[in-house]
């Protein structure tokens, strides 16, 4: 595994570890808030993941925040797997080269295989993206 | 990676966005403003399920509607506000996806655009966004 990239905190786990997610990663996995309510990932911009106009390519976030939501739909269901059903997105403000990207997540409501999500994503204190999405989970004891 | 077109009458996008370089490539066919997108599923775009990775569909339809807004603005410098999406059925390895995008309403400063994207003539995934036209009110 690489190190970890400048800007992570010591608890920051690498979670990106095959497909598509290793390809445009690495993406870490940052301790829980708010008691649990609210888990949170992490990502730092480097080169690839840009426009051509110096900010994050829109197609990265949302990426970001797929896995994200993805992540926390199986985690707080106990799921073997998951998918992405409906995805909105707000692109609320633009993020630059070398900032440390933040998912927060939070479950709006848990049903026995739908799972409801909102995320939003931060480069330091400011709201970049917000999102709202529906996943099916499979293999939920 | 780049790769011959998946479909006779392809030609590259060309692309500007290393994200976008760093993704695709992606193929195109038509008339400026009636353009037909195609991509090719490969194995970097799978999730650990082996199925295409819905970042990387969410980031087809920034890059295909993101040229037809383009097409419909004479090159405007846009950015995307926002994108809401169906995840229909998963797509694989190998799979040519496909989509025409439809300008379904143009103002002075925004652009609405969706698109259906098909495999195999079947729809997999739907997408609408709306675009702000930087420096219009």
């Amino acid at each position: 595994m690489a190190d970890r990239p400048a800007g992570l905190p010591d608890e920051a786990q690498e979670v990106s570890s095959v497909g598509f997610n290793n390809y445009i990663g690495p993406f870490y996995r940052l301790p829980d808030v708010d008691g649990g309510a609210v888990r949170r990932l992490a990502f730092v911009v480097a080169e690839k993941h840009m426009n051509a106009a110096g900010t994050i390519h829109g197609g990265m976030l949302m990426s970001f925040v797929d896995m994200a939501m993805g992540q926390t739909a199986r985690a707080e269901t106990g799921a073997t797997g998951g998918s992405t059903v409906s995805l909105n997105s707000d692109f609320v403000g633009p993020g630059r080269l070398h900032d440390v990207i933040e998912a927060r997540v939070r479950v709006s409501r848990r049903a026995r295989t739908m799972i409801f999500l909102s995320a939003e994503l931060f480069a330091g204190d400011r709201l970049i993206l917000v999102a709202t999405g529906l996943w099916k989970v499979i293999g939920a004891p | 990676m780049s790769g011959p077109p998946p479909l006779p009458g392809f030609v590259p996008t060309h692309l500007v966005d290393p994200f976008e370089i760093y993704v695709g490539p992606v193929f195109e066919n038509g008339a400026t403003g009636a353009k037909t997108y195609v991509m090719r599923a490969d194995c970097r775009h799978m999730n650990r399920r082996g199925v295409m990775h819905g970042g990387m569909f969410m980031t087809l339809a920034d890059l295909t509607l993101g040229q037809a807004v383009w097409d419909a603005t004479d090159k405007a410098a846009v950015v995307t506000l926002n994108m809401q999406t169906h995840f229909l059925k998963p797509a694989v390895e190998g799979d040519i996806i496909q989509v025409v995008p439809e300008l379904v309403r143009r103002t002075r400063a925004l652009v609405f655009m969706r698109g259906d994207f098909t495999v195999d003539g079947e729809i997999v995934f739907t997408a609408s966004t709306i675009w702000k036209i930087l420096g219009h009110t």
